[in-house]
């Protein structure tokens, strides 16, 4: 019953750390999550927790969100996502919504 | 364009609820105040295998309006329909008695600055009222918030503000009709008992919750502010809700206290005409009650945009 909690942890090849010290982006609707990516000295890694009520996706997890550390490069990182039942693609994008967010 | 200024002209119905404090103060004034990297979620939705969000579903912080320090609150109605649970609630009290601190220490200051430089408190609506997984503590928020209205009352305006998605109802909608000025936008929507529950509770035959014509001539910005329900009824951005908060800062507490609908005698006694009238008119539909407010052709003002019915509507009389 109780809520999922996934931590992940990336290391990418090229590090590149966060402009600014936070950035919020989305809503927990239905189907939908919110990102928040906190600047934190992890010595050139990533991590990511997930706070879910989704089971047995866990694989799928690890899969979307090395795709988006692979492609943004992020590093010293702790990227926060509250989700409710967001599929891969909204995961995905609402994780580069958040890095436009950040530049814009 | 700076994010603020796009913000302004776009529809103020579509936005979320941060977007909504941000641009309801000055353009760059707005610091967010128990915001999501303080991480203060809700203990019980966990328990329950609920998903969280780090707001729990309220902005709180505070901006500036001219010289004015505005304390908004903003209730975000995609993270479980807006409804108030323990955390945004005490978030929510705490913002009111955030404001009524600035106004004392203000007073104890200069009483004059404390009256041009008055602050004034916001809520951005958009809830259905207690949330029903932590149903207890989301009913003593509620009471906080009524306790808190009363010890700000006659001091400074708070302000409710309607015009979201989810429009404002149950417990809430008590909480907007015990504010001192209500402001709407043709697309909000205001009620106790919201047009589901009533539904479920009459029948279909009663009222048809699916019938949004009907939802919205019964409980939307229009027919509120011909009953006298809205103070004030504005266009659906967000530049246009902000510029009526800003007058409404700038008005001396008096005519303020006028613009209140109960908390008087005089008010109750004009509440309560208002009730016998409608007992001998019994309307079938608030069609019916505007006809007897003299407007004689109704269509035309379902049909009218914003400005064509600001023109021709009728409205109940301020003294009736």
């Amino acid at each position: 019953m109780a809520l999922n909690r996934l931590q992940f942890e990336f290391a990418p090849a090229k590090p590149r750390s966060l402009p600014v010290p936070m950035v919020h982006y989305g809503v927990v609707g239905s189907g939908d999550m919110e990102v928040m990516l906190e600047a934190k000295a992890l010595g050139g890694k990533a991590t990511i927790e997930v706070v879910t009520p989704v089971n047995g996706f866990d694989h799928v997890w690890q899969l979307v969100l090395q795709r988006f550390i692979d492609e943004s490069q992020l590093a010293d990182v702790a990227i926060s996502i509250n989700d409710n039942n967001a599929t891969p693609a909204v995961v995905s994008l609402r994780l580069h919504q958040a890095l436009l967010e950040m530049e814009g | 364009m700076s994010k603020w200024q796009t913000l302004q002209q776009q529809s103020f119905l579509d936005l979320n609820a941060r977007q909504r404090a941000l641009g309801l103060v000055d353009e760059s004034s707005f610091t967010e105040l128990a915001g999501p990297s303080e991480r203060l979620v809700s203990p019980h939705l966990p328990e329950l295998g609920e998903a969280v969000e780090f707001d729990d579903g309220v902005v709180t912080g505070v901006g500036l309006l001219g010289k004015h320090p505005a304390i908004v609150i903003s209730q975000e109605g995609r993270f479980i329909g807006g409804a108030v649970g323990e955390v945004g609630g005490a978030k929510m009290v705490g913002a009111l008695r955030l404001a009524q601190l600035i106004f004392e220490q203000l007073q104890k200051k200069s009483p004059a600055e404390a009256e041009t430089r008055r602050p004034i408190a916001v809520i951005s609506f958009e809830t259905g009222g207690v949330r029903l997984h932590e149903a207890n503590a989301g009913l003593l928020a509620h009471a906080e918030i009524m306790d808190q209205l009363q010890n700000m009352r006659g001091k400074l305006p708070v302000v409710a503000i309607i015009g979201s998605k989810v429009g404002c109802f149950g417990g809430m909608g008590f909480i907007a009709a015990a504010m001192d000025v209500v402001v709407m936008s043709e697309y909000g929507r205001l009620g106790l008992t919201g047009p589901e529950v009533i539904e479920q509770e009459m029948g279909r035959a009663q009222f048809d919750s699916s019938d949004r014509a009907l939802v919205f001539r019964t409980t939307g910005g229009k027919h509120k502010y011909i009953m006298r329900d809205c103070n004030f009824l504005v266009e659906d951005t967000i530049a246009a809700f902000r510029r009526q908060v800003q007058e409404i800062a700038g008005m001396p507490m008096s005519e303020i206290e006028m613009l209140r609908r109960i908390g008087s005698r005089e008010k109750v006694e004009r509440q309560m005409r208002l009730v016998d009238f409608a007992a001998r008119l019994s309307p079938k539909d608030s069609i019916d009650m505007w006809k007897a407010l003299g407007n004689d052709d109704p269509k035309q003002i379902l049909g009218a945009n914003f400005s064509e019915f600001m023109a021709i509507a009728k409205r109940l009389s301020p003294t009736a």
